[in-house]
């Protein structure tokens, strides 16, 4: 595994902080930070663009080589822990990694590969939901795999693979994300019942509730059952009067409001 | 019916800001497929409920829309040819707040041409321009 992790070159960041990081963006350095093993944490800067070829390859065990600094380690195996991205999730702005040896056992994601085409699929309007599309996992760093093969051939309609039933490549390899986890599991596509029954209440509503309103005194609502038209304004979206609303919706808001506006 | 809270705690809100970029809700997080927002903007509860009807439309109960957004702003308006002051106006529609970088909607369980064809579609409706992406690398 070490000899085939990838090498990066890596200069030690004197100056840290979101401008100095941005000027290191803009020369095609890409921000880091290197950690663990009881040391402090050292920020460092990569290449860019090589280091973004292989984090998009999917390596997470690299070495880290820091030329001409005899403070900083020789050669270093890290291991990828996070990467951060910009808002629109398109480009990695900086990169943690965490110191490791190579028979350290560590905590991973690694990504969940199906193999074969599922039973219940080959029917109209099933479809296959995978919420989950990592797995964590704790191993030897020299047993990490590139990913966990499934095989979801044998689905049929509301069969599910949970995590627990994924075969991990290694056996001593430890299983962290929660047993119950649904990996894989074939249903009939459309709307679930939950949502409909929430479309169907929100349509009966034509205003929603408000917790904080004033609730009408009893003089007051003896007011309002005399003149049921005069308070049509509290909903006038689509009220209980609409020739009234077709007049002017905002009529009727006047004297709910209690102001006087003139024309 | 457009889309709008049960319950709210107040009836009226202030504008507050609106040109930021989004820090949550920015990647795909249900679905495969997803249609981003590139542009901030009060995206009203009729709008996405008319880009989900045609997505849904040329999904043809294939595979299943998530709707990322939620219109819980109230928008009040004035009333035409009327004077100002007297407070605060009715409230007129329900908007989702976008930001820069919003999920809007979610696609699952169907192919990337069929996700893109039908999110194009649904990106035909919305005030803000939108682009297609999927599920970002993850470590």
């Amino acid at each position: 595994m070490h000899e085939k992790s990838p090498l990066l070159t890596a200069e030690k960041r004197e100056r840290i902080g979101t401008r100095y990081a941005k000027r290191d963006r803009a020369i095609g350095r890409l921000p880091a930070v290197v950690y663990g093993h009881g040391r402090d944490p050292l920020a460092i800067t990569l290449d860019a663009k090589s280091t973004l070829t292989q984090i998009h390859k999917g390596e997470k065990v690299f070495r880290l080589d820091f030329p001409g600094h005899k403070e900083a380690d020789e050669m270093q195996m890290v291991l990828l822990k996070e990467v951060q991205f910009d808002y629109l999730g398109t480009n990695i702005v900086h990169a943690d990694f965490a110191r490791v040896d190579l028979n350290e056992r560590v905590r991973t994601h690694v990504h969940i590969t199906f193999l074969g085409e599922a039973k219940g699929l080959k029917t109209a309007g099933n479809m296959l939901m995978h919420p989950v599309t990592e797995l964590e996992i704790e191993c030897r760093v020299v047993d990490l795999p590139d990913h966990v093969e499934v095989n979801i051939a044998d689905l049929d309609l509301g069969d599910m693979i949970s995590a627990s039933q994924v075969k991990l490549p290694m056996p001593d390899m430890k299983l962290i994300t929660d047993p119950n986890a649904v990996v894989a599991q074939v249903v009939l596509a459309g709307v679930s019942k939950a949502a409909e029954e929430e479309t169907v209440a929100a349509e009966g509503a034509t205003e929603p509730e408000v917790l904080t309103a004033k609730k009408p005194a009893e003089g007051e609502e003896a007011a309002k059952g005399a003149a049921p038209a005069a308070k049509g304004g509290a909903a006038p979206a689509k009220g209980a009067a609409p020739a009234a609303k077709g007049a002017a919706p905002a009529a009727g808001a006047k004297p709910a409001a209690g102001g006087d506006k003139k024309k | 019916m457009a889309l709008m809270p049960k319950r709210v705690k107040y009836r009226k809100e202030f504008r507050r800001v609106r040109d930021r970029k989004a820090t949550k809700g920015n990647y795909v997080a249900y679905g495969d497929y997803g249609l981003q927002a590139l542009e901030g903007q009060w995206v009203p509860g009729r709008v996405l409920e008319a880009g989900r009807v045609a997505a849904q439309h040329f999904l043809k109960r294939e595979g299943r829309l998530f709707i990322r957004v939620f219109p819980d702003k109230p928008i009040s308006k004035k009333p035409l040819e009327t004077r100002m002051g007297t407070g605060k106006a009715d409230v007129d529609y329900w908007a989702a707040r976008v930001k820069a970088g919003t999920m809007l909607y979610e696609i699952a369980g169907v192919p990337e041409a069929t996700a893109r064809r039908a999110l194009v579609r649904a990106a035909m409706k919305m005030p803000v321009r939108c682009r297609f992406v999927g599920r970002r690398v993850s470590v």
